[in-house]
């Protein structure tokens, strides 16, 4: 897939003739679409001129910026938002050690370079596009690595939507359901017809065009027009009417099946474009209506020619398009966008310092819409590197702690105890098909609900069970051959260097004095372990019950390693 | 209501007292203090299961049996059901416009369809939230065997705890370490938690301890046994079928016993596009024990009347049978069974000759949910107030289907 998917974008207008689509291939039409906006040598706005606009803003409303963050608090924070995990301990240690003025920057660019980077994004979007969406003919993973090529090749955002929203050809390589991403990446590189991934958030929205018009108005324009489905919105301008037009350019995506109902696996369909609205649409009562409408953008030009293709070079050049991009970004870093939720723009939800906004997004739209470009902005911008406080942030004047997403806890809590590494060693397992499973357990139970108030902590039951007692963290703090606390248990460091290097793995940071004091003191003289009272049943798998340390010597490390997994510090971004 | 005729008539004493009787009976009080929802996810066959055609086409093979309930005749696969039938309450005039799974699913436990600006609260979370859980650390509202629906815009801690294996004590209720240690890591814990709170000024972390000590107190919880069934006599376990759904179903009445407010169980497999009427068949070989006795041993043990138990899917199936033997979906008209907890035992509404149609009045989702939410003591017609400022009910303008109301 790494190279499959440019391929795969080329073979597409080939695929498209193939299945009889009457209009040119997406990717001889994109370029074209972006070259319009891209005028040569804009002016830049980065994070200095950010700073200007909001320190203006503050100055207006009287607000004091809280004090600047450490920069241990600026690593973590930028690791989990640039790279969507905590940094290693050793990249604690050379960054304090850093002295150079510019090592911020510095440490930005690094993550942005990382391969990392392409993971979480695709992370990200996964997760906005596709939600819970599961179907046989859905592949989830070619979704996941079409998105990860794309940012690993940093594609501008404007390509990238464009391709998603105009996507045709086959979903999968089909066969058996893959167990874990490098499975899926061999099953599409041998894959005899090429796949392109982007199919499968077509094929999401098979029965449901309304939804994919609406999803795809909200995400990538902020605007949401599915209100207006059922009536003319109350307080919006949006009609009924504009709701069906719009969605009318989404109504001629059809599915073709290759693979039978009785075919186990993942199952291979091929989307394409059909020149009218799908005839079973049409028999469909609630969707009768959008399919007479006129297929028109939202400003009202309309989308005669070849709908969907039309519709997404609208989205991708309308204006709303970069500031919608830019407001979820800054949400994204600064816990809260200029307009909140950060996916619904409207006249009466008035953005937060709308200049800033404004001027961001001209900056991206100008500058090829390149994420990464943007980010280092938002980054390296003084707001986002302001320490939190108990008072209530205004205009960002202080940090908004946040918890960690599914993902970035789960990559966290593995990387702090090293826990696939003892899995590893353990060599009974495939261990990118158990974190496979880890990634779905906590989705799952790590979902947080976008509509919470986000100033908050929103939790489970569930969440606090799989961290209090759940396995990964029960491992994690246990002193199994090859994990973290293993190692610097039986190491024959002192009792001082135990402690830092368990907080440099965790919250990122050395302990501080008052913590050093009650840990060694802890350290010194720990309590007697109790035999265990409850006997397992006869789990199957590696995340059976992790059988108890006896020596109370070890047992005391494991129980600051179990702590500071469970603490508040690790659990949120802050 | 009637505002009209109000004005018309008058405002003599003996007539505003009785419009202000039918106003109220919204939010009566409460005659259930439980819900047990069995979802039969997939949508599934209403004429292969409450209201069969055996005399029609469309019915396929499936014959009627006769059931205590005088005039009621079911689907011969649901021969226990057809034995307590007179203790159940069949509507067989439902109606939705949701032929999609998500949306459906989406509308049958929210009362309300997807719209991409507001996440609507389940019913369940609604009586998380509005009733609230036991005094014992159990949770309000529990699913057995699948997600169920969640809180929406009243925020996740009102959403279902979720329990995949029926039967067994939920997922890492025990401490991996012996209970002392357990306690010992729960003080160092709050003294590191101590100690952020003081120097990053975060909110988030005296709220995040709340939700830690609702955890700890399911698992220190005298009552954690009622998620677990191995200790109920064999007869017990036979009667319900020992299967999952069976389990569920027994789990749902020891969680009720011990004070849970909403519980859904779940049983898969409702999706009959082909080879419908074997699979129905095998399907209700599990429902049919498991719910049957599920009523039988509420209303044995004196608690029938205080727990209202709904039988629901996605939709109905389409009653032209396909080309394999399979039916799709069909939202225009479908069966829904409630029994307990307030509800009138009998027949209500009726489908055309074919299954096609609803003959007579239909009632929708919002109808069907406010019936309960009304049931459980909540007013269906009372507005709250979304984060973003919109006012909102239980459910999108339903109203309590009067005939299924004791």
């Amino acid at each position: 897939m790494r190279n499959g998917t440019l391929a795969g974008a080329l073979v597409l207008s080939a695929v498209a003739a193939f299945v009889g689509c009457n209009h040119a291939g997406p990717a001889a039409r994109a370029p074209q679409a972006a070259a319009t906006v891209r005028a040569p040598a804009p002016p830049d706005f980065g994070p200095r001129d950010v700073d200007a606009m909001l320190e203006k803003a503050w100055t207006e409303k009287g607000v004091t910026p809280a004090a600047a963050a450490d920069d241990a608090t600026f690593l973590r924070r930028a690791y989990v938002d640039i790279v969507g995990t905590i940094p290693p301990p050793e990249r604690v240690v050379s960054f304090l050690a850093d002295r150079s003025p510019n090592k911020r920057a510095k440490l930005v660019d690094e993550l942005l370079a990382s391969p990392d980077y392409a993971e979480h994004w695709a992370d990200y979007w996964e997760d906005q596009l596709m939600g819970q969406a599961r179907a046989a003919d859905i592949d989830r993973f070619a979704f996941r690595l079409w998105l990860r090529d794309a940012f690993a090749k940093n594609t501008p955002w404007d390509r990238m939507v464009y391709a998603l929203v105009t996507a045709t050809g086959q979903n999968s390589p089909g066969g058996p359901r893959p167990k874990s991403m490098s499975e899926a990446e061999r099953a599409i590189e041998k894959s005899p017809e090429p796949v392109n991934g982007a199919v499968d958030w077509v094929l999401k929205y098979r029965d449901t065009p309304q939804d994919w018009a609406g999803n795809a108005s909200k995400t990538f324009l902020g605007v949401q027009i599915q209100c207006a489905q059922c009536h003319d919105h109350k307080t919006e301008k949006w009609t009924q009417k504009d709701f069906r037009q719009f969605a009318a350019c989404f109504m001629r995506a059809q599915t073709l099946p290759l693979d039978g109902l009785m075919q186990k696996g993942q199952k291979r369909a091929i989307v394409r474009d059909i020149d009218r609205p799908l005839p079973r649409f049409m028999r469909n009562p609630d969707l009768v209506d959008i399919g007479r409408a006129e297929p028109t953008a939202l400003d009202g030009t309309p989308m005669t020619d070849d709908p969907r293709e039309s519709i997404a070079k609208w989205i991708t050049t309308s204006p709303a398009f970069a500031v919608e991009a830019v407001n979820r970004m800054w949400g994204h870093f600064l816990g809260r966008g200029f307009v909140d939720p950060v996916d619904d723009v409207r006249p009466s939800n008035p953005a937060d310092a709308p200049e800033l906004e404004q001027a961001l997004a001209k900056d991206f739209a100008t500058h090829g819409y390149d994420w990464k470009r943007l980010i280092r902005t938002i980054a390296l911008a003084r707001a986002y590197g302001l320490s939190t406080s108990s008072a209530s942030p205004v205009l960002w004047s202080r940090f908004r702690a946040t918890p960690l997403g599914p993902n970035e806890m789960l990559d966290a809590l593995i990387d702090a105890t090293g826990i696939d590494d003892a899995l590893r060693r353990m060599g009974r397992f495939d261990v990118d098909a158990l974190t496979e499973r880890l990634r779905q357990l906590y989705g799952f139970v790590f979902d947080v609900d976008e509509e919470s108030d986000e100033q908050s902590f929103e939790g489970t039951i569930t969440q606090a069970l799989v961290q209090l007692n759940g396995r990964l963290v029960a491992g994690g703090s246990t002193a199994l051959p090859g994990t973290a606390v293993a190692r610097i248990a039986r190491s024959d460091m002192s009792a001082d260097k135990k402690i830092e290097a368990l907080y440099l793995r965790t919250v990122s940071r050395p302990p501080t004095a008052d913590e050093l004091a009650s840990w060694t003191k802890y350290f010194a003289d720990p309590p007697p372990v109790s035999a265990p009272e409850v006997v397992d049943r006869k789990t199957p798998g590696p995340f059976r019950r992790v059988p108890e340390t006896r020596d109370p010597k070890i047992a005391a490390v494991e129980d600051l390693m179990w702590t500071l997994l469970n603490s508040s510090e690790f659990v949120l971004n802050h | 209501m009637q505002r009209r005729h109000f004005l018309i008539l008058g405002a003599s004493a003996f007539f505003s007292a009785m419009l202000e009787r039918a106003a109220r009976a919204d939010a009566r009080p409460a005659k259930a203090k439980a819900m047990i929802l069995l979802w039969m996810n997939g949508g599934p066959s209403h004429l292969d299961t409450w209201d069969p055609k055996p005399r029609h086409p469309n019915g396929g093979p499936t014959k009627a049996i006769r059931t205590s309930q005088r005039g009621l005749q079911i689907s011969e696969h649901m021969p226990s059901l057809a034995r307590v039938a007179r203790k159940l309450t069949v509507v067989r005039s439902m109606t939705s416009r949701e032929g999609n799974h998500q949306r459906a699913e989406y509308l049958m436990h929210t009362g309300y369809a997807p719209t991409p600006t507001l996440v609507h609260p389940s019913l369940g979370a609604w009586v998380a939230k509005k009733i609230g859980g036991p005094q014992n650390g159990l949770p309000p509202f529990v699913s057995i065997g699948g997600p169920s629906y969640g809180a929406g815009f009243l925020g996740v801690s009102n959403g279902p705890f979720v329990v995949l294996k029926a039967g067994a004590p939920p997922d890492d209720v025990t401490p991996a370490t012996s209970s002392d240690r357990f306690a010992r890591r729960q003080a160092l814990l709050a003294q590191a938690e101590q100690r952020f709170a003081e120097r990053s000024g975060s909110p988030m972390v005296a709220e995040r301890r709340a939700v830690y000590a609702r955890a700890t107190s399911l698992m220190g919880s005298a009552d954690l046994s009622a998620f677990d069934h191995s200790d109920e006599p064999q007869a017990v376990k036979t009667a319900y079928g020992e299967t999952d759904f069976g389990r569920g179903c027994i789990v749902a009445r020891r969680l009720v016993s011990a004070g849970v407010r909403f519980v859904e169980v779940v049983q898969d497999g409702w999706d009959t596009h082909q080879d419908n009427f074997n699979r129905v068949g095998k399907q209700l070989g599990i429902v049919d024990p498991a719910v049957a006795a599920l009523v039988d041993d509420l209303d044995r043990r004196g608690m029938l009347a205080s727990t209202l138990v709904v039988w629901l899917g996605d939709f109905g199936r389409s009653p032209k049978i396909n080309a394999r033997e399979g039916r799709d979906h069909h939202p225009k008209a479908w069966s829904a069974m409630l029994a307990g907890g307030g509800t009138r035992p009998g027949l209500v509404g009726a489908t055309d000759a074919g299954g096609e149609n609803v003959a007579g009045t239909a009632y929708g989702v919002p109808d069907l949910l406010a019936t309960c939410a009304s049931l459980m003591g909540l007013d269906p017609r009372e507005q709250v107030t979304t984060p973003v400022g919109r006012p909102i009910t239980i459910t999108d303008g339903g109203n309590p289907i009067a005939p299924a109301m004791a």
